[in-house]
């Protein structure tokens, strides 16, 4: 559906996109995933016809962005990081304008609308103009102008990032709600939401792609070992409890490898069980825990962060290199 | 072309949502009221002088010449306020979308960019027409006190029209390469400024860079409408700097692509 074909852009000397390539499927949501600077904005500013490519083509439903970017562009619905709005305007007129660039015919056009303000979710602030909005309602002002012409592609860029999490959240769901209508790239620098949302992830760092893969199976590949995270604390007068008691019990446990305990000031002890990937050993800590008559203050799995899965990277690519 | 006039209504519902605007116009009413006011007045005074003459002496040396005396001066009036309001109605016509960041919705929807700046200029335009509406009372109540010199006014808007329009357009190219207002109602000044005075009739000499820069003079060109003077040559010669305009405008936003923002 979009096709990125050796995608690279130079700004004197510096390469900011070097030869990327990526097919996007049909209906698939592609998610961008790298941190600031890496060269997602630069992609995505090619791939929707804003920038040109130094070298490399971009195919859109069949057309070529350059070649022919009129009809390229009628293809793409696309939300900038900084929503393209006109303050000045109701979100209902604004919506009737864009429609009107693109190309939505005259007759068609209060519907399109309509249908629009609907799936964004704005139904309650058509009517107002869009410099009175919350930052979280212009962000969908700006997805219902992405999706207005009913595009088949959809470009959105760091669609959540300027959001509090509450919004964020309303957003992402509303992204989740167009999977299926639209093909999607999307790009973000937060790793749960691209594990959420998308079906395949394109991790790029320095305008290089790191690795392309499903959300699941990039965080597999990164992870060597799973780990399991423990607070516990001792209940009042009991001397029972000592890291070195904590280590000697966990180590006891079926499958745990590495163990490492701390304790804090407060006398509350920390420990983490790493184990090998699958092997959940939570139900199993806290059982020990209990059994054993200390107080289980805090137990999770540990999250993997984009840094991990980044440093993972940059680490197995030095490795490589050197 | 209907991208153009989307886009030139978006503008139009923006001016009159602009402190700018409405200042630009309410000043430019004023103004012009006070321009033929004074008119009116000067006329008065002439006549009544002419009308003592000729009771006194039975004839009169003085011209009540309408058209070519009173009605030129009030139109070479307007054309210096169009010089000064101009440029505050183009200053944000590219460069507020690039300041804001709305420019990338324009360039990746599928719109030539000759459409964009065609659509920005008609905006623009209908403002001037607008601007130049308030003058109809003004020439109504002359007509009704009987000096109704409709050839000349209608010569005389329309001077007015091809002027403001030819500023437009040089000032739209400025807008495009400019991200700050000030800085690209600056520029418009500069050469909008310098295109109305180059006027060399009182250079010393005739040499052919005299004339060259006395045929690119705006203030020139604009004379003959202000005296009823419907002119070809002049049309063309303002047509041209539009077709300049809207050309080196178009460049200017197609280039923006190649800019890093």
């Amino acid at each position: 559906m979009i096709c990125l074909s050796h995608l690279t852009k130079r700004y004197g000397a510096f390469t900011a996109v070097d030869d990327l390539s990526i097919d996007v499927r049909e209906g698939e949501v592609l998610g961008l995933l790298g941190p600031n600077g890496a060269g997602k904005t630069t992609t995505i500013r090619m791939v929707t016809g804003f920038l040109p490519p130094s070298k490399g083509r971009v195919t859109v439903a069949g057309f070529d962005l350059y070649d022919h970017p009129i009809q390229a562009k009628q293809k793409i619905g696309y939300l900038p990081e900084q929503p393209p709005l006109h303050a000045e305007m109701t979100v209902h007129r604004y919506l009737a304008f864009v429609a009107a660039l693109k190309d939505v015919p005259a007759g068609r056009t209060k519907a399109a609308v309509r249908l629009a303000i609907e799936r964004a979710g704005i139904t309650e602030v058509a009517g107002k103009r869009i410099t009175t909005l919350s930052k979280g309602y212009r962000q969908r002002v700006g997805l219902a102008q992405a999706i207005v012409h009913e595009p088949p592609v959809l470009v959105l860029d760091e669609p959540t990032s300027s959001l509090d999490p509450q919004q964020r959240a309303e957003v992402r769901q509303l992204i989740l709600d167009l999977k299926g209508r639209h093909t999607v790239i999307l790009s973000t620098h937060i790793l749960p939401e691209v594990s959420e949302v998308a079906d395949r992830v394109v991790i790029i760092s320095r305008g290089k792609v790191m690795a392309v893969d499903t959300p699941g199976n990039l965080a597999g590949r990164l992870r060597a070992r799973d780990a399991v995270r423990l607070e516990i604390g001792a209940p009042a007068g009991a001397d029972t409890v000592s890291p070195g008691r904590v280590r000697e019990a966990l180590a006891a446990l079926p499958g745990a490898l590495g163990i490492r305990v701390d304790i804090d000031a407060a006398g509350t002890i920390t420990a983490r069980i790493e184990s090998e990937v699958g092997v959940d050993l939570r139900a199993a800590a806290a059982a020990m825990v209990t059994g054993r008559g200390w107080q289980l203050l805090g137990l999770s799995g540990e999250p993997l962060s984009l840094e991990d899965v980044f440093l993972a990277l940059t680490r197995t690519d030095d490795e490589r290199g050197g | 072309m209907r991208h153009a006039f989307v886009i030139a209504r978006r503008e139009i519902e923006s001016y009159f949502v602009s402190p700018i605007a409405y200042a630009v116009m309410t000043v430019f009413t004023f103004v012009s009221g006070l321009f033929f006011s004074n008119m009116l007045v000067h006329y008065v005074r002439q006549a009544a002088m002419a009308d003592a003459q000729i009771q006194r002496l039975g004839r009169s040396d003085l011209q009540l010449d309408v058209p070519t005396v009173v009605l030129a001066q009030f139109f070479q009036n307007e054309a210096f306020l169009l010089v000064l309001a101009i440029p505050l109605l183009t200053m944000g016509l590219v460069a507020d979308e690039r300041r804001k960041g709305t420019i990338e919705l324009l360039l990746t929807s599928p719109v030539r960019g000759i459409e964009i700046v065609g659509g920005k200029f008609l905006g623009a335009f209908a403002l001037l027409a607008m601007l130049l509406l308030p003058m109809v009372p003004m020439f109504a109540f002359m007509g009704a006190g009987g000096s109704w010199e409709a050839g000349v006014i209608a010569s005389g808007l329309l001077g007015l029209l091809l002027l403001g329009a030819a500023q437009i357009a040089l000032g739209l190219f400025v807008s495009s390469l400019c991200e700050s207002l000030l800085v690209s109602a600056i520029g418009t000044y500069g050469l909008i400024v310098t295109l109305q005075f180059i006027d060399t009739t009182g250079a010393a000499g005739d040499s052919i860079w005299v004339r060259l820069l006395g045929s690119l003079s705006f203030y020139a060109r604009h004379l003959n409408s202000t005296r009823g003077v419907v002119s070809i040559p002049d049309i063309v010669y303002f047509a041209s700097h539009v077709a300049m305009g809207l050309f080196l405008a178009q460049r200017a936003v197609d280039a923006l692509r190649y800019k890093r923002s």
